[in-house]
């Protein structure tokens, strides 16, 4: 009987918790305002005194939760358990992500593997090299030579053959090169060819953008330059 | 490319340097090495039948008129290039080791079955390129197939016109190598003494003065050993008067 009364609470849609000197209202805005505040009166009867002057956060959960209703609810409990002061709860990052930016930090990413082929040397005309994954070159690919791979292929080198990244469908990789004249690049299933003849003398890298392939500057465009956190590619 | 006039060059050159040498054709079908030697008019066996042991490699390999040391072995200009498997060009290459210093096989062009023979029982292999894109794309890909069969190749850019070079109209040796990206044994102007000696089937490096000659003579030598030759680079005509003209404050 136990059991079952805590998964219902659990599941429920509105429940209520001690937070630090506070309490916290977890609750579905979606549900009607009615059933909201017959829930409210369900959980907060049983404090009696301890409700007076308390600190109440609402926490909507993943939904945004309108003023509006953080005001009615607000109201109806300081009218009717006498609780200091109601507020939205900040948002912020799943405690999901927090446990996970923590164990990078802690383990340093060593609990990470990503499926990267790194070869050397120089891919000739007529010869082709496939990656699973990731591909990274340090070296050359010649006209006439052809890199494939399922996910990014990096090039630190010259590209002047065929690179065909995220094969089959992965529209997110990029084809980047130290000096980036190929003859056909090839990201998901779109084919650029024929790409204008490029300034050289810097890193370009080849991407999708709206269904097309886009070469830019690499150092310019910083395309990951800006991510809060080093994530695993 | 030249394939044909370089080993006909080269082995009169290293022949010149006292070694003894043979010279095979392997474009069977598509016999002309002995053209550019000078000597059709003497052949009686060919290389099909040397490997096929029809006859020994003595009664197959005709010693050249001029040069002492030097022999062709031919090409069958009747069968063509599956008549011979690698296989038997493998113990062709272990029998014929023994008679001579050094052995250049004339590639055919392509990769196919004669490219295959060829490579078969080879050390060593020359890679020959003009300046032309096509022409270092093919090279490339040869290159690759080369060190497929753990034989690492040398370079010999042949038919540069110095002119076009510095007016930026023809690749430069640099651009090649760059691409390439393997060892340079020589580079070869662009020569009318070879259409002469094409025809006459006098030997180029007998032209004295034949550029071409002159740079294949160098690249005999580098292979012979000599690697501390320095790579001469092909001048234009015109350079000279330009430079004396930029003196003067000439021209541009």
């Amino acid at each position: 009987m136990e059991t079952t009364d805590q998964n219902n609470a659990v599941d429920a849609p509105v429940r209520l918790k001690g937070m630090g000197d506070g309490l916290c209202v977890s609750l579905d805005p979606d549900q009607p305002s009615d059933f909201i505040r017959s829930e409210l009166v369900r959980l907060f009867q049983p404090l009696k005194h301890l409700a007076i002057n308390a600190r109440v956060v609402l926490d909507f959960g993943e939904s945004e939760g309108d003023d509006a209703l953080v005001d009615e609810l607000g109201a109806f409990l300081k009218e009717t358990f006498g609780v200091g002061s109601v507020n939205k709860s900040a948002k912020r990052r799943t405690a999901s992500e927090d446990l996970l930016r923590q164990r990078d930090m802690d383990r340093s990413w060593h609990h990470y593997r990503s499926d990267v082929l790194m070869l050397t040397g120089r891919v000739r005309s007529g010869q082709k090299v496939t990656a699973r994954r990731h591909l990274l070159l340090l070296g050359d690919v010649n006209p006439g030579g052809e890199v494939v791979s399922g996910g990014d292929i990096l090039i630190m080198g010259s590209l002047a053959g065929t690179a065909i990244a995220g094969q089959p469908e992965g529209s997110d990789a990029i084809v980047l090169a130290l000096d980036f004249r190929p003859t056909q690049i090839q990201i998901g299933p779109v084919v650029a060819a024929g790409l204008p003849p490029s300034r050289q003398g810097f890193p370009e890298y080849a991407h999708m953008e709206g269904g097309n392939i886009v070469v830019e500057n690499y150092m310019e465009a910083n395309p990951f330059g800006r991510m809060p956190w080093p994530e695993v590619r | 490319m030249g394939k044909t006039t370089a080993t006909a060059s080269i082995g009169a050159a290293l022949a010149a340097e006292g070694k003894r040498v043979a010279v095979v054709d392997m474009d069977i079908g598509l016999r002309n090495l002995d053209v550019v030697m000078g000597l059709e008019n003497r052949i009686v066996f060919n290389v099909v039948d040397a490997v096929k042991g029809k006859c020994k490699i003595q009664q197959a390999a005709i010693k050249d008129r001029r040069i002492e040391n030097l022999y062709l072995i031919p090409a069958s200009q009747s069968d063509n290039k599956n008549v011979l498997i690698p296989e038997d060009m493998v113990r062709f290459g272990e029998k014929i080791r023994l008679e001579f210093d050094y052995v250049l096989m004339d590639c055919p062009a392509g990769i196919e079955r004669g490219f295959e023979n060829s490579v078969a029982a080879a050390d060593e292999a020359v890679v020959i390129c003009m300046p032309e894109v096509s022409s270092v794309r093919d090279a490339d890909r040869v290159i690759g197939l080369l060190y497929a069969r753990d034989i690492t190749p040398k370079l010999v850019v042949n038919r540069i016109i110095p002119d076009m070079v510095a007016r930026g109209e023809m690749l430069s040796h640099e651009d090649i190598v760059d691409v390439l990206s393997i060892d340079l044994l020589g580079l070869v102007p662009m020569d009318d003494h070879v259409v002469i000696s094409t025809n006459t089937g006098m030997p180029l490096i007998m032209q004295k003065d034949s550029k071409a000659g002159k740079a294949f003579r160098r690249i005999a030598m580098r292979l012979n050993g000599n690697s501390d030759i320095p790579i001469e680079i092909p001048q234009g005509q015109g350079r000279f008067w330009k430079r004396i003209g930029t003196k003067f404050g000439l021209g541009k």
